[in-house]
């Protein structure tokens, strides 16, 4: 009788089971990696008490909002007309009150702030130079750059002056509206009693009071600073904390807006938030918490892609006392109103 | 009186087909063992770096590193720093005062020095014999001011493993291998 010839090779039974066991080690390990990069990280910088508002501090809500046409959305503005003109991108665009895009201008190189004037001119700020425009988005001048540092970030206007905040230059710069440079405001003077923008990072902003005066941030110093459109400092109030009352981080806050009664509307980067203060710089109430702006607020922590340096917001506030809030990560405009008349 | 030609035997076809053979055999060694040459050489040439703006803070680099304390280092970029009286990478976020006390550090090893230059700003400098890789100060530097604290593999340290162990467990895949010739991602710019 022949012997029954035994197979050298692997069974097919066999083959499953090395191959089952190769894939079960395989996954083990690759759970243990993902685990391990799931950790509970002990070096957490934690802000995450002062990321929760207290609900009865929030005293606005928000009536609706829409999107930029554009990315990369820095600045916006209220015209006379109800139209939001806002700074995305290498594009200014106007929208009108229902949310539409109604006018756009195209610059070569990225627009970082816009103002509008009563008169209804446009005026934009580019990196080194301002540019106006009529209220159609016709361009009717390009004024000479300042200087080699300018940056410039924040925009006021009138229809006799405009006030162009230079972070570069650490200086709000007074010119009339053909483009002549009148003066240069919030320079470091020992004999005006000036100390001096502290600028970090370029978000030196300016907004016209009702009071006649200039308000302008210092963001390094944590303060808001009232200022003669003649150059004389004349009030500040602000102080550094992370708590609800104060400006919170190194450098905040990064725009200003101010409401028809004279209050201040701040608003604020890395923990991102909008805050109401009394004409004297009282903390008077919220505007919008941390809660509102996730996107952004993940990724100033790093949690999301994106340049969280960039993550900043800027605020706007028309006759009726709403606010229009511009998230820079979404390129989200939001308006909020007051709750009791919402 | 002449040479005689030399007598070659004909090639058959056998021959021929054997020698066109060991010819492709020898030529393909060749080929492949340069590939692998070529390749080890490049494998040689290239070290683990850290691409900052993938970096999530993690905290990985300090533990998962196969040396103590980590080569992932903290790195000072002074071109960005803001040089801030209230450094949020030097303080923790509520401090008791805007000095170098210990409980208002947010350093846990104390490997940032504050030096005054002049009112109000302060130089940042990191201590790299202290520094542990724990990215707890880049987090406070980038979420609130210009990024200008990130963190590298410093190349006097680090082993350059085949398999880095850091990168096997890297939340935000920020490692990656980077040419020998440049080894370090220089940061210069915190807003565009």
């Amino acid at each position: 009788m022949k012997p029954h010839r035994r197979r050298a090779g692997f069974s097919r039974r066999d083959f499953l089971r090395a191959g089952g066991a190769v894939l079960a080690g395989a996954a083990v390990t690759r759970t243990g990696q993902a685990a391990d990069s799931r950790k509970p990280n002990p070096w957490a910088y934690d802000v995450s008490g002062f990321e929760k508002t207290d609900p009865k501090l929030v005293r606005y809500r928000e009536l609706r909002r829409f999107k930029s046409p554009h990315r990369d959305a820095r600045r916006l503005a209220l015209g006379p007309d109800g139209r939001v003109w806002i700074a995305a991108g290498n594009y200014v665009c106007a929208i009108d009150p229902a949310g539409n895009s109604v006018a756009e201008i195209a610059f070569a190189v990225p627009a970082r702030c816009v103002a509008v004037a009563n008169d209804g001119a446009v005026i934009v700020g580019l990196r080194d130079h301002l540019e106006v425009f009529d209220a159609q988005g016709k361009r009717q001048a390009a004024w000479d750059s300042p200087g080699k540092r300018t940056w410039f970030s924040g925009l006021a206007a009138t229809e006799t002056a405009v006030f162009a905040a230079d972070s570069g230059s650490r200086a709000v710069l007074h010119y009339d509206r053909s483009g002549k440079l009148v003066g240069r405001i919030g320079e470091k003077n020992k004999d005006r009693d000036i100390p001096g923008f502290v600028l970090p990072s370029p978000y030196l902003d300016v907004v016209l009071h009702p009071d006649g005066l200039l308000r302008v941030n210092n963001a390094g110093r944590h303060q808001v600073q009232a200022f003669t459109v003649s150059g004389d400092l004349e009030a500040s109030w602000g102080k550094p904390t992370m708590a609800i009352d104060g400006f919170c981080g190194c450098c905040n806050p990064v725009a200003l807006a101010v409401l028809p009664d004279g209050r201040c509307v701040t608003c604020e980067k890395g923990l991102p938030r909008v805050k109401v203060y009394s004409l004297h710089g009282d903390f008077d109430c919220v505007v919008a918490g941390v809660e509102s702006f996730s996107e952004n607020a993940q990724t100033s922590k790093g949690d999301q892609a994106g340049d969280g340096v960039k993550a900043s917001l800027d605020a706007a506030a028309d006759a009726k006392g709403h606010i229009y809030v511009l998230d820079t990560v979404t390129s989200e405009v939001r308006v909020m109103a007051p709750k009791a008349t919402a | 009186m002449s040479t005689p030609a030399p007598n070659h035997p004909p090639v058959n076809r056998r021959q021929f087909f054997r020698d066109g053979a060991r010819l492709a055999a020898m030529t393909g060694l060749g080929a492949f063992l340069g590939v692998a040459a070529t390749r080890s050489r490049a494998s040689q040439n290239t070290v683990w770096q850290i691409d900052p703006s993938k970096c999530v803070y993690c905290g990985q680099c300090a533990t998962a590193c196969v040396l103590k304390p980590s080569a992932v280092k903290c790195v000072q970029s002074y071109e960005i720093c803001g040089y801030c009286d209230l450094c949020t990478g030097y303080f923790v976020p509520q401090p008791n005062s805007l000095d170098t006390g210990a409980e208002n550090q947010v350093c846990p090893t104390a490997a940032i020095e504050r030096k005054f230059i002049e009112d109000p700003y302060f130089e940042y400098n990191i201590d790299e014999n202290r520094c542990i890789g724990c990215a707890k100060c880049v987090e406070g530097c980038t979420r609130f001011g210009n990024g200008s604290f990130y963190l590298q593999v410093r190349h006097d340290r680090c082993l350059n493993c085949n398999e880095c162990s850091i990168a096997r467990v890297c939340a935000g895949d920020a490692f990656h291998r980077v040419p020998a010739s440049e080894p370090y991602v220089i940061k210069t710019t915190a807003h565009e």
